[in-house]
């Protein structure tokens, strides 16, 4: 069976078998054992929901810290456009890109100029596509891997386009090298994050291969120091001296809940947040409907990548101050265009193939699944369908899938044995009280 | 004749736009706990989402069953409404005897029948005028089709 790696650490000790994680796991890939959760991992799709929820702090993101890119001769920072609007509103994104260079990177990527590439390559993949529709956005990685786990046959309908951290992570090795006489692999190109699957998808990229990008801060590790940086120089530098990162609204737009309505005019065009919805939809394409929509924009967080788990600031009070960013810049900058229309002809934006579906572990013929199954059905026809999770299981029909699969028995169950109760009284009750 | 594994019934009320398209939502889920090829399973949802679309768009009510054998997924919709007068006009990508209403909510483009004959193997279609339509889908388990 393949490994899988994922964007975050559980770690036993300080997890108390509280139940959070489980009930929140959209894919339902945890149990919860003798009181620890336990994840599988070839049903994790990276979505985070268990980071959040877990009381104990039990589950953290592996993202890096800054200090761990030391070993490379130069650092360049790509930041999401979440950043923006993560801090007070009087502290610019000028300063913001002065907080980043003052906490230990060597540059700030002009990242706006890759987003306006990518939407291009967007445009011209979209026309030109002749399979089935809805195309379906490859910038939320939590949304390559639901497809990978749950909608293996929708595969082929995700962009064949890369997301516009990887076109900037190729393009700073290249620069870079040039301008400072560096091997590639002495630049460190490092994406400031959002959320921790962005993460996953720099260490383990769903279409195999390897990332142009060397790894990823989260925000939430470099705020405080950025902050400070930033509001120094807010006071110190002289307004409208220094290079700004956002020039032009394209960027901020990436980060809102809509990032691409305005730029794929000829496209019908729709935008989904929120895992849930984003599975009805799915479920809604499976069945051959939506044909007549060209692009699918679709986002795991809620409201888009403002919301993602690793930021500061509430979703909408950054939202808002995207907005209000965004409402002062122009639609687009006269250097941003002048930089796509150079660099646009001579790049490479198409991925070479589909990200695969993950291993089935298919165990048994046909005749001993369809026993596992009616077995299944059998045992939940016994258990009280309340989906309590006691038994360690999401739901009732889990509980019965996997006592069918002899992975877990019926008598887990608290309603048909006093045995699970005294467990549960034993592991819970003494800190209770 | 191979043996049959499993079967399982559900019932199609005409007119309930509202659940329309559950039935193939349930029948999705048993397929993937059976651990079937995605691919077939895709295939199957379409088959039943079509059929089960037909019967709430034109019928009063209408049985779809499912049966699994080790050989192949046959899917067969018996209802009972106002039959298909032209059978051949009614194979024919396009053709369609949708109201406004239906098309408004974005069915009824005359891809229904053609889009089950594309997704199965095997393809029976047998209906009377006032009495209803019977619709077999077979999709073999080994080939692709």
């Amino acid at each position: 069976m393949a490994e899988y790696a994922h964007g975050f650490r559980l770690d036993e000790g300080l997890c108390d078998g509280c139940l959070a994680c489980m009930r929140v796991c959209p894919t339902m890939a945890i149990r919860v054992k003798h009181g620890k959760a336990l994840v599988l991992p070839e049903l994790c799709i990276d979505c985070g929901s268990c980071l959040k929820a877990c009381p104990q702090g039990a589950f953290t993101a592996t993202t890096r810290t800054l200090e761990e890119f030391d070993r490379f001769a130069y650092k360049v920072a790509i930041p999401s456009p979440v950043l923006f609007g993560q801090f007070p509103l009087d502290v610019r994104p000028e300063h913001i890109a002065q907080g980043l260079l003052a906490v230990g990177f060597d540059a700030v990527w002009d990242y706006g100029v890759e987003m306006r590439l990518v939407t291009r390559a967007i445009v011209d993949y979209v026309e030109k596509w002749r399979g089935p529709r809805p195309v379906i956005s490859i910038t939320c990685p939590v949304v390559v891997r639901l497809l990978q786990v749950s909608y293996p046959r929708m595969l082929e309908q995700l962009i064949g386009v890369h997301p516009p951290r990887e076109i900037a992570g190729r393009e700073i090795k290249r620069r870079y090298s040039q301008e400072l006489g560096l091997a590639p692999d002495q630049i460190a190109a490092i994406y400031v994050t959002p959320c921790q699957a962005r993460t996953i998808s720099i260490m383990q990229p769903a279409e195999g291969g390897r990332s142009y990008l060397d790894g990823s801060v989260g925000i939430p590790q470099l705020y405080n120091t950025v902050l400070a940086e930033a509001r120094e120089a807010a006071t110190s530098a002289p307004p409208g001296g220094d290079w700004d990162p956002v020039r032009s609204a394209v960027m901020l737009r990436w980060s809102t809940r809509r990032p691409l309505a305005d730029l794929l005019k000829r496209q019908r065009y729709m935008s989904v947040t929120g895992l849930p919805n984003v599975i009805r939809v799915f479920d809604d394409i499976e069945k051959g409907k939506l044909k007549d929509i060209d692009f699918l924009e679709c986002n795991a967080c809620w409201g888009g990548c403002s919301n993602g788990n690793l930021t500061v600031d509430n979703v909408y009070v950054s939202q808002a101050k995207l907005q209000s960013l965004m409402r002062d810049l122009p639609d687009a900058d006269p250097q941003t265009e002048a930089e796509v229309a150079r660099r646009y002809p001579h790049e490479d934006y198409f991925t070479e193939r589909a990200p695969e579906p993950r291993t089935r572990v298919v165990v048994g013929d046909l005749r001993e699944r369809v026993r596992r199954v009616k077995e299944a059905e059998r045992i939940a026809a016994a258990l009280p369908g309340l989906d309590c999770g006691l038994c360690g299981a999401p739901s009732c029909a889990v509980l019965a899938h996997d006592a069918a699969a002899g992975e877990a028995e019926m008598s887990d169950c608290v309603f048909i044995s006093r045995r699970r109760l005294e467990e549960l009284r034993r592991l819970h009750h003494d800190h209770a009280t | 004749m191979a043996e049959e594994l499993l079967a399982c019934c559900y019932k199609v009320h005409g007119r309930d736009f509202d659940k329309g398209g559950e039935t193939s939502t349930e029948i999705k889920s048993l397929l993937a706990s059976l651990d079937l090829d995605p691919q077939l399973i895709r295939r199957a949802v379409i088959v039943a989402f079509e059929a089960e679309m037909n019967v709430v768009m034109y019928a009063l009510e209408g049985r779809l069953t499912l049966s699994i054998t080790d050989e192949d997924i046959t899917i067969e919709m018996d209802d009972r409404g106002p039959g298909i007068p032209d059978l051949e006009s009614a194979m024919e990508e396009g053709w369609s005897t949708a109201t406004d209403e239906m098309r408004e909510m974005g069915f009824g483009f005359g891809m229904g029948l053609p889009n089950i004959r594309r997704n199965s193997d095997g393809f029976d279609i047998r209906s009377e005028v006032g009495t209803g339509t019977v619709i077999t889908s077979t999709i073999k388990l080994d080939g692709d089709g």
